[in-house]
């Protein structure tokens, strides 16, 4: 595998180390960290981080009954749904995205968005970004576009340029609203990325979240 | 923050004790040794979900049980040369509070978190951490004493508040750019990642 030269930056590991940051972006980090033993160990010293930090809390002793309680129910407790991560799927797929993509990159049912790219939704998360899969073609190109909201991708096959650099299997990039790019794949093959790309705006509050549906359809 | 600091010695006998615990809870389905690790974990749990949700006790006795279940069944994944004992739990306690903020529609997502947060039970640790690992220990907890209260308090929103730096930038009505620099100042004065 070629040396994986784009990584997320440190206070994305952190909130990754922490779980406090959208699924739609810890999806990423993780298929990045599939391919990244770098990233890995800095994570596993960010979670010796948050260890740390949950051992300076002041304790908070359960009562009696508690203990009592789950003694009396471990015999009974089986490892149904702890033990077994779900669908061993294709090995060339991150296993991470396995719950999203069953076989192979070959059998999804693509979408033209135009000549030289085909999409596939995996889906929304909670901050309404878009979680999808994007083909494109040896040489293919997008047009020059800016983002809505930040963008995050993850290479899972082949390799792009744009103007800022070349960027291979594994490479985790993440592009902010003002970024303005052209991605090129380069000609020997398809490159295949996983792209998170986060709505305008997402408003909060009670009127903010009834005014959120309406902002969406216009985004789909 | 503070927290009075351990003496060195019972430091280390206490971490070769609940090391034990784990191995005798794999090995011999030792309930004693469950127990032990029940009493020494479980207010811990307790607190890393009072933190986030304060005054849901009830929350916070699911977290507990919820967590030692899985140590009771995980206990032979344990790898001592990854993490320490100490953070294998919160690693179970984070992925156990994610999952039950989604079971219980806290918040709405298609994604499944279990596949994205594992419990570190297929990796391999590098022959520098293998060697480090007692020294990495050392520096994070007198690096988390001497640092500013500004970047702890933010340390504290994201891991144990579980706040985005969008929460934690409206919270505490600080610019998005400063929450993450204070991250990154945070991290950088740990040392935690540090090329050798």
């Amino acid at each position: 595998m070629d040396t994986i030269k784009n990584h997320p930056v440190a206070e994305l590991l952190v909130s990754y180390s922490a779980a406090s940051l959208p699924l739609s972006q810890a999806l990423c980090i993780s298929t990045h960290l599939e391919n990244c033993d770098e990233c890995a160990q800095k994570l596993r010293r960010l979670n010796q981080v948050g260890s740390e930090l949950m051992y300076q809390l002041k304790p908070s002793p359960p009562s009696s009954a508690l203990k009592a309680q789950l003694l009396d129910r471990l015999d009974s407790i089986t490892g149904n749904g702890y033990t077994e991560r779900h669908s061993p799927g294709n090995p060339s797929v991150p296993s991470c995205l396995h719950q999203f993509i069953k076989t192979g990159y070959e059998d999804i049912s693509w979408k033209r968005i135009s000549r030289d790219i085909q999409s596939y939704e995996l889906c929304r998360d909670q901050n309404n970004a878009k979680v999808e899969l994007l083909r494109i073609r040896p040489g293919g190109t997008s047009s020059t576009h800016t983002h809505m909201g930040d963008e995050y991708t993850v290479i899972l096959e082949g390799s792009f340029s744009d103007e800022d650099g070349l960027y291979h299997k594994g490479d985790f990039l993440m592009r902010d609203a003002s970024h303005q790019h052209t991605p090129v794949a380069t000609r020997d093959k398809y490159c295949i990325c996983l792209a998170v790309t986060e709505a305008p705006i997402q408003l909060t509050g009670f009127f903010g979240r009834l005014l959120n549906p309406l902002i969406r359809r216009s985004y789909a | 923050m503070t927290r009075p600091m351990r003496q060195n010695n019972s430091s280390t006998e206490l971490t070769a004790k609940l090391r034990d615990c784990i191995d005798r809870v794999a090995n011999q389905r030792d309930k004693a040794a469950f127990s032990t690790l029940f009493d020494h974990y479980a207010p811990m749990i307790r607190a890393y979900s009072l933190v986030r949700e304060p005054g849901a006790d009830l929350v916070a006795d699911e977290l507990a049980q919820e967590v030692m279940i899985r140590v009771w069944l995980k206990a032979g994944t344990y790898n001592s040369q990854l993490a320490n004992t100490n953070t294998w739990i919160f690693t179970l306690a984070r992925n156990c509070r994610i999952d039950y903020l989604r079971r219980n529609g806290r918040f709405v997502s298609e994604i499944d978190p279990t596949e994205i947060f594992n419990d570190m039970e297929d990796e391999s640790p590098s022959p520098f951490e293998m060697t480090h690992q007692s020294r990495l220990e050392e520096n994070i907890r007198s690096g988390l004493e001497k640092l500013p209260r500004e970047q702890a308090e933010i340390l504290t929103k994201v891991y144990l508040e579980g706040k985005s730096h969008q929460q934690t930038s409206a919270e505490l009505k600080l610019p998005l750019g400063t929450v993450k620099s204070r991250v990154r100042l945070a991290v950088k004065k740990l040392k935690v990642l540090v090329e050798r």
